[in-house]
């Protein structure tokens, strides 16, 4: 990627001047320009001031959200900890040193991937994964999957009138990495993630390859203009999504997914996931000025049946650490800058349920893959404990690392935002070293 | 902690009014609105003056030709009555063609069970697509898709066993009794499969299922229950299940007859020998639920939020949970409260989800469907297949969501005014070329919008059509525009 070459150079956007005295009181007193901005980012948040120059190292932050309350103590086993074959006495993994062919992968003393997992491994080992274990969220024990996302996509437990992600304030507090970026943010689906509302020149796009207003392309030209000027009359939001989505047209039809050969021989699995993950890889790649991507893995909410070495979490978990080892291999292993994180709403009861299933908990597991993530390692905040008077309400493995401090964290260090206080309003984060 | 939430939401609901008071013509773009996602409202355009219009873009899945005749001829209130009392309306001629097209809809369990799933599933989506746009039932189908996302279910998960939920549960409570509708729901074997309540067992039930019924379908997140009243209602649900034959069964050998107490109620411990009447706890707790101060709440603000405002005022829910209490939660009597001339008419501008868009666009453009099964596939590509929402909270109502999906919209408007197979789907487009280029505007300006549309926005049509050669090429473009413009979006 080349980012050297804006590298000194000054804000040039209109929109970015005004984002550089950014003023939210500013912004609610000045009524003519009233629009959808201040519902977004409301008046308490912090003041904010734009940095004049670019950087030349910042990273590209993919986000992927797991829906439906991964149950990490499945995904990452703490197999020195008896209580947990104690407690799930069914959906277990066997310990490494066990002779069972299903045995986990040790990542240290204490933690271990079942198979399913194995695609992360040569990431790990490679130490550019990061795995977190009894994350969550501290100020919001919600085990309502839409309130804990929603919140921890807004990334304020629990504010219910900050309508913004925290992704999308990151990138409407930093200057685009490229000038004349059209796209800075995409979300991959038909519609956007919560984690990147609010974010400038951010969509959600489901089929990139597949990205334009069809019909005669003799006319095209001609429907496009007569579509700007139609929706230059209209309101916000739908103003501004639609100007922004005519100036990405052009870009995205010139851009090769179809044909897109991924680096070091892997191929992407042929799931959503997977080719959701292709499209970022592609869009990272096309150096478009793209700096935040947001990609949706559901299926974790295993009421039943997940069987870790077969069923449902099986499945779940080779998809999701298939297509990430892939992404891996294609991009990360490969040198572009770029930072991943792959985080869900809560974990999971510790003790399975009557249905070879786990009901809503509250910590999980947690990853960030990149190459200047301190990886080859699993990180806690302190283990909690499967004890039952170690357990928040006597059921669920305890929240001791807030996701929040992984992030901001990140955004500090790899994002170079330091308005940390607009990203993660009423958080004061500690840097756990997750980053080199 | 729970009363600091209450304090923060109803400060922020009051801030979100001062800034609305402020939104109203056209917003600039200020810097940070480049992509404004929000929720918040956004006023109706200028010229939406006509009540009666407004009526009808808020209770149809589209404006029609028909609807607006009908509107004009009855008054605002009696074609509301008429539509809210939707058994008086002959829809028999759509309820033929649906039975002939899609016989599936109609068969037993038994049948449907050996049937091949992806027929079914197509037949399904069709038929609802189907209904939605041609249905003279308009409202009627405004809430069917309302309580298929309210009570949510993939058919990826379950099978045949959501074309019985559709046919037993939604489309037959739809404007019925909010009580019925949801026993009727907790004794469905798709909402049983879907939520895993099947597999619930005395001395270690399954919650899935009876947390969403307080959180999505009943009391919602802030109704005050806690982790504890889950717990405890798993086990008064154990042993709701179904059997093979498609039909709900109480097994009271997995079910849990020790006391219970939940949102204060106790249920005392009763003998196994209580068998079969053991199902009257999960009976009795319906009726809590239904009973409950904070359902008829939360239904009201959903309602509204569906039918008239994205931010109803707390006047509006008042209003609607009253007519909830006061008739026992009748569906009917809520909407035709929601949809008063005086609320219809100062309420804001909502966007139009795919499914929506999709059924407006084909009565906008009195179009010929043989098979619908290319238009859902259109509303599939839109990011909304039918009946595949994979989490129980159902698609979301939210503008935030939707409204960075616009080149999908485009190409949509500009695949269906190009459809043209007899076999398929056919726009017809002699009428609009029987008179002058002129003439044409006037006709998808009648037929599209009700006559209201933004004067800027005819005249971008009407240089379109008359830039080139008046065909039926140059029409059909200027169809697909008219469908693609802003004012095509928003309802």
């Amino acid at each position: 990627m080349h980012r050297d070459e804006h590298a000194d150079e000054p804000v040039g956007d209109s929109g970015c001047t005004e984002y550089r005295q950014l003023s939210r009181r500013r912004f609610l007193s000045t009524t003519a320009r009233v629009s959808a901005a201040a519902a977004i980012f409301p008046s308490w948040l912090p003041r904010i001031t734009l940095a004049q120059h670019y950087s030349s190292s910042r990273d590209v932050m993919v986000s992927v959200f797991m829906r439906g309350g991964v149950d990490g103590l499945a995904m990452v086993i703490p197999f020195t900890d008896p209580l947990y074959y104690s407690l799930r006495p069914t959906i277990r993994t066997p310990a490494p040193d066990s002779l069972a062919a299903n045995k986990a992968i040790a990542l240290d003393n204490f933690f271990a991937f079942p198979p399913a997992m194995q695609g992360l491994l040569p990431a790990y080992y490679e130490q550019d994964l990061l795995v977190m274990h009894a994350v969550g969220q501290l100020t919001n024990n919600s085990r309502s999957h839409f309130d804990a996302q929603r919140y921890m996509e807004v990334g304020k437990p629990v504010d219910p009138d900050l309508t913004s992600g925290w992704l999308g304030r990151h990138l409407a507090s930093v200057p685009p990495l490229q000038k004349d970026a059209k796209l800075r943010g995409v979300g991959i689906g038909s519609g956007l993630a919560k984690t990147l509302v609010g974010g400038p020149k951010t969509l959600p796009i489901a089929d990139p390859a597949n990205h334009t207003i069809g019909g005669s392309a003799s006319t095209r030209a001609e429907r496009s203009a007569l579509l700007a000027a139609n929706y230059a009359e209209t309101n916000d939001p739908l103003k501004s999504s639609a100007l922004d989505a005519l100036n990405t047209i052009d870009l995205l039809s010139s851009l090769n997914f179809n044909g897109y050969v991924p680096s070091n021989g892997v191929t992407y699995p042929n799931t959503s996931f997977g080719r959701a993950l292709r499209a970022v890889a592609v869009l990272i790649k096309a150096d478009i000025g793209i700096e935040a991507a947001s990609v949706d893995i559901g299926g974790w909410d295993t009421h039943a049946s997940q069987d870790p070495n077969g069923g449902q979490m099986f499945n779940n978990m080779l998809g999701f650490s298939t297509a990430l080892g892939v992404f891996w291999a294609d991009v990360i292993a490969t040198d572009y800058p770029v930072t991943t994180v792959a985080l869900s709403e809560f974990g999971r009861n510790a003790k399975e349920n009557g249905s070879a299933g786990t009901d809503h908990g509250r910590a999980t597991a947690m990853f960030a893959m990149g190459k200047q993530i301190a990886g080859g390692r699993v990180l806690t905040a302190g283990w909690p404990g499967l004890a039952p008077e170690q357990l928040e309400s006597r059921q669920d493995l305890r929240v001791t690392l807030d996701y929040r401090d992984v992030l901001a964290e990140i955004v500090s260090r790899r994002l170079e935002n330091s308005n940390l206080g607009f990203v993660f309003p009423g958080w004061t984060p500690t840097f756990r070293g997750v980053t080199r | 902690m729970q009363a600091q939430t209450e304090v923060a939401r109803g400060t922020g609901a009051a801030s979100r009014r001062d800034f609305l008071k402020r939104v109203v013509g056209k917003a600039e773009t200020a810097g940070l609105s480049e992509t404004a996602y929000s929720d918040a409202m956004v006023a109706a355009p200028e010229g939406w003056r006509d009540p009666q219009i407004r009526l009808l873009r808020r209770a149809t899945m589209g404006l029609q030709v028909s609807d607006v005749l009908n509107v004009r001829r009855q008054g605002y209130q009696s074609w509301l009555n008429e539509q809210v009392n939707f058994t008086r309306i002959n829809d028999a001629a759509v309820e033929a063609a649906v039975a002939a097209r899609y016989p599936m809809l109609s068969q037993s369990p038994i049948e449907l069970a050996v049937a091949n799933s992806g027929t079914l599933r197509g037949q399904l989506q069709d038929a609802t697509l189907y209904r939605a746009a041609f249905s003279q039932r308009q409202l009627y189908e405004r809430m069917v898709e309302f309580w298929s996302d309210h009570f949510n279910i993939s058919i990826i998960k379950v099978g045949y066993l959501k074309a019985i939920d559709d046919r037993e549960v939604i489309r037959k409570h739809a404007m019925g009794k909010f009580s019925d509708l949801l026993k009727a729901s907790a004794r469905s074997p798709a909402m049983l499969a879907y939520l895993d309540q099947n597999l619930s067992r005395a001395g270690s039930p399954n919650q899935n299922y009876v947390r969403e019924l307080m959180e999505l379908h009943t009391l919602g997140v802030d109704g005050g229950y806690t982790e504890t009243d889950v717990a405890q209602l798993a086990r008064v649900f154990t042993g709701w299940s179904f059997t093979g034959a498609g039909e709900f069964t109480f097994n009271a050998s997995r079910h849990d007859f020790g006391a219970k107490t939940v949102l204060g109620v106790q249920i005392p411990a009763a003998s196994p020998a209580t068998g079969a009447a053991g199902v009257n706890e999960g009976e009795l707790m319906l009726d809590v639920l239904i009973n409950h101060p904070s359902t008829g709440r939360f239904l009201a603000t959903k309602m509204l939020k569906w039918l008239l405002t994205p931010e109803p005022t707390e006047t509006q829910i008042n209003a609607i949970a009253g007519a909830y209490r006061a008739t026992g939660g009748d569906i009917k009597r809520m909407v035709r409260a929601i949809l008063n001339e005086q609320w219809v008419s100062s309420a804001p501008v909502k966007l139009k989800r795919p499914f929506h868009l999709v059924a407006s666009g084909l009565r906008a453009t009195n179009a010929t469907v043989s098979s619908a099964s290319s238009l859902t596939a259109q509303v599939r590509i839109l990011g909304q297949p039918l009946f595949q929402y994979e989490t129980p909270d159902g698609y979301s109502d939210l503008m935030e969501f939707w409204v960075g999906n616009v080149t999908p919209r485009w190409s949509f408007g500009t695949t269906l005014a190009n459809f043209n197979s007899a076999a398929n789907t056919v726009v017809d487009v002699a009428p609009y070329l029987a008179g002058t280029p002129d003439a044409a505007i006037d006709k998808i300006q009648s037929d599209f919008f009700g006559g209201e549309l933004a004067l800027s926005t005819r005249e971008q049509l009407l240089t379109y059509v008359r830039s080139g050669t008046f065909n039926a090429a140059r029409v059909r473009e200027t169809i697909a525009l008219a469908l693609c413009s802003f004012e095509f979006q928003w309802y």
